[in-house]
């Protein structure tokens, strides 16, 4: 199996891309700086290849795109995502424009592009990383928060075409994971031992992909904090202020 | 005419040219407020081109977000208006057809228009919003509940508006109200601008006068989310006529 993983030096991607090819597939790993992947590639002995790209550049996409549109992949998994966190009007203007072309218009462009240039093998699967906060809201991270909401309706609303293409879609939720990503945006004194470690997650979804799931709340946290976001959606977002946003100290981006 | 003895409010409104923006600009305009409308044309006499006294026009292209929030800010700026009572964020544009098909022009170009200037222009306007202890309404659409399969980056940016009303509402509170009000299909041009024929079906579209009494009765109420159905703007025909005010 061939895969395609973006963000993948750090946190999340990176677990994912480990697991990947310790299970034996070949994995094309996109990232801004690939350096960090370096040792790993070295190991996988040609079956992990790096890509540069920022993905905050329209060009920088389509440089992708040409490359990886002349081979098929099996399972792509859209994991790149920054955050901007604090008050909304603390954040500057320009890393506002930054959070939605990373988190928003490259992975619809790259999904839309690879399935539309039949990149895409047959009964292949397309993971969307959106995100918890989409069930719960995201005071200090309004952004961040849209991003990820347009990302689970994109998902949604694509299932059907692309499922007649063969190409199947799962969009997964999860909470905080414990990178240092989620340490420099979670408020001071956050547990980190409460974050889902990331090779936890990078199995959990994995396993859906392979249950052919539609949509994965990871682990029983998401799951109840769904329950909550669901029967109470403005109790929960004031729960998410009172837990976050009243407790941030100054805009991280 | 007790409405125009009250202090005239100031009030933003994108994407005024046509449309749902266009009546919503005239209605608050014939209450006695002044409006400055935005959109993507060129308008040389705004008094001609909206048949209304009150209304200011700025061109402000909001597929280059940063510029437009700079446009608006500078036309304010003329004006004077270092308070605002009302930004209504209306301006919104849609590509219709096989997602596999968007390009990627169109994906940036949707995201710009319906996202990323709304953000933009809601982050350079909000100290004048929170001057009035204004009101800040986000234009939405029912695609964003749901998802849409012929409408994907369209429903996609909307559902991103409506993540983005619900967590500013909470970081706002006290300061300025957020309004996310999610209007059905409107008969308006914008389905056969994003490239879709509907024949008949046109024709059960709420007309956009409607949707703008409709807005204005939510915007009125101070209704955190509303979708905007056929039966919520059969309620604001039957709501005492006092839409100028906020």
């Amino acid at each position: 199996m061939r895969a395609l993983v973006t963000g993948a030096s750090h946190g999340l991607g990176r677990a994912l891309t480990q697991s990947l090819l310790d299970d034996g597939h070949e994995v094309v790993a996109v990232d801004i700086d690939t350096a960090p992947l370096d040792a790993l590639i070295a190991e996988s002995r040609g079956a992990c290849k790096a890509r540069l790209a920022d993905l905050a550049s329209e060009s920088s996409v389509q440089r992708l795109l040409d490359v990886l549109t002349d081979q098929t992949f099996d399972l792509v998994i859209l994991n790149a995502g920054i955050s901007a966190t604090g008050r909304f009007e603390d954040i500057p203007q320009s890393a506002y424009e930054r959070l939605i072309a990373v988190n928003l218009t490259a992975p619809i462009t790259l999904a839309s592009q690879l399935v539309g240039q039949n990149a895409m093998a047959a009964r292949s699967t397309i993971v969307f990383v959106s995100s918890l906060s989409h069930a719960v809201g995201y005071p200090g991270a309004a952004v961040y928060a849209a991003t990820k909401s347009g990302l689970a309706l994109y998902a949604k609303g694509v299932r059907r075409p692309f499922a007649k293409r063969g190409v199947r879609v799962l969009t997964v939720f999860p909470g905080p994971i414990r990178t240092d990503h989620a340490e420099r945006h979670a408020p001071p004194g956050a547990k980190a031992n409460r974050r889902m470690a990331p090779d936890k997650l990078a199995g959990l979804i994995l396993k859906a992909v392979r249950r052919r799931k539609r949509e994965l709340y990871p682990g029983m946290g998401a799951a109840m904090a769904k329950l909550f976001g669901n029967l109470a959606p403005n109790a929960a977002t004031r729960a998410m202020r009172k837990a976050i946003f009243d407790k941030l100290d100054g805009p991280v981006w | 005419m007790s409405e125009t003895q009250h202090q005239p409010l100031r009030i933003v409104i994108t994407g005024a040219s046509d449309g749902l923006g266009y009546h919503l600009a005239r209605n608050y305009a014939a209450h006695g407020h002044d409006v400055l409308t935005t959109g993507s044309r060129q308008i040389n006499d705004e008094r001609l081109y909206f048949d209304q006294a009150g209304i200011a026009y700025v061109r402000a292209d909001q597929s280059e977000p940063q510029r437009a929030a700079g446009r608006i800010d500078e036309a304010l700026d003329r004006l004077g208006w270092d308070r605002l009572d009302l930004v209504l964020l209306n301006a919104g544009v849609g590509w219709s057809g096989d997602p596999a098909e968007e390009k990627p022009d169109s994906v940036a170009w949707q995201v710009a228009v319906n996202l990323g200037a709304p953000v933009a222009i809601a982050h350079r306007l909000s100290s004048r919003l929170f001057a009035a202890e204004g009101k800040l309404v986000l234009i939405g659409s029912t695609a964003a509940a749901s998802g849409n399969a012929r409408f994907a980056t369209y429903a996609a940016t909307k559902a991103a508006l409506d993540a983005f009303a619900r967590a500013l509402r909470e970081e706002w509170a006290g300061r300025a109200q957020v309004l996310m009000l999610h209007p059905g299909p409107i008969r308006t041009d914008m389905h056969a601008k994003a490239g879709l024929k509907l024949g008949l079906v046109r024709r059960f579209f709420m007309t956009p006068e409607r949707v703008a009494r409709a807005v204005a009765m939510a915007v009125r109420k101070g209704e955190a989310k509303r979708m905007i159905t056929r039966a919520y703007g059969w309620r604001s025909l039957l709501s005492r006529p006092r839409e100028g005010q906020l």
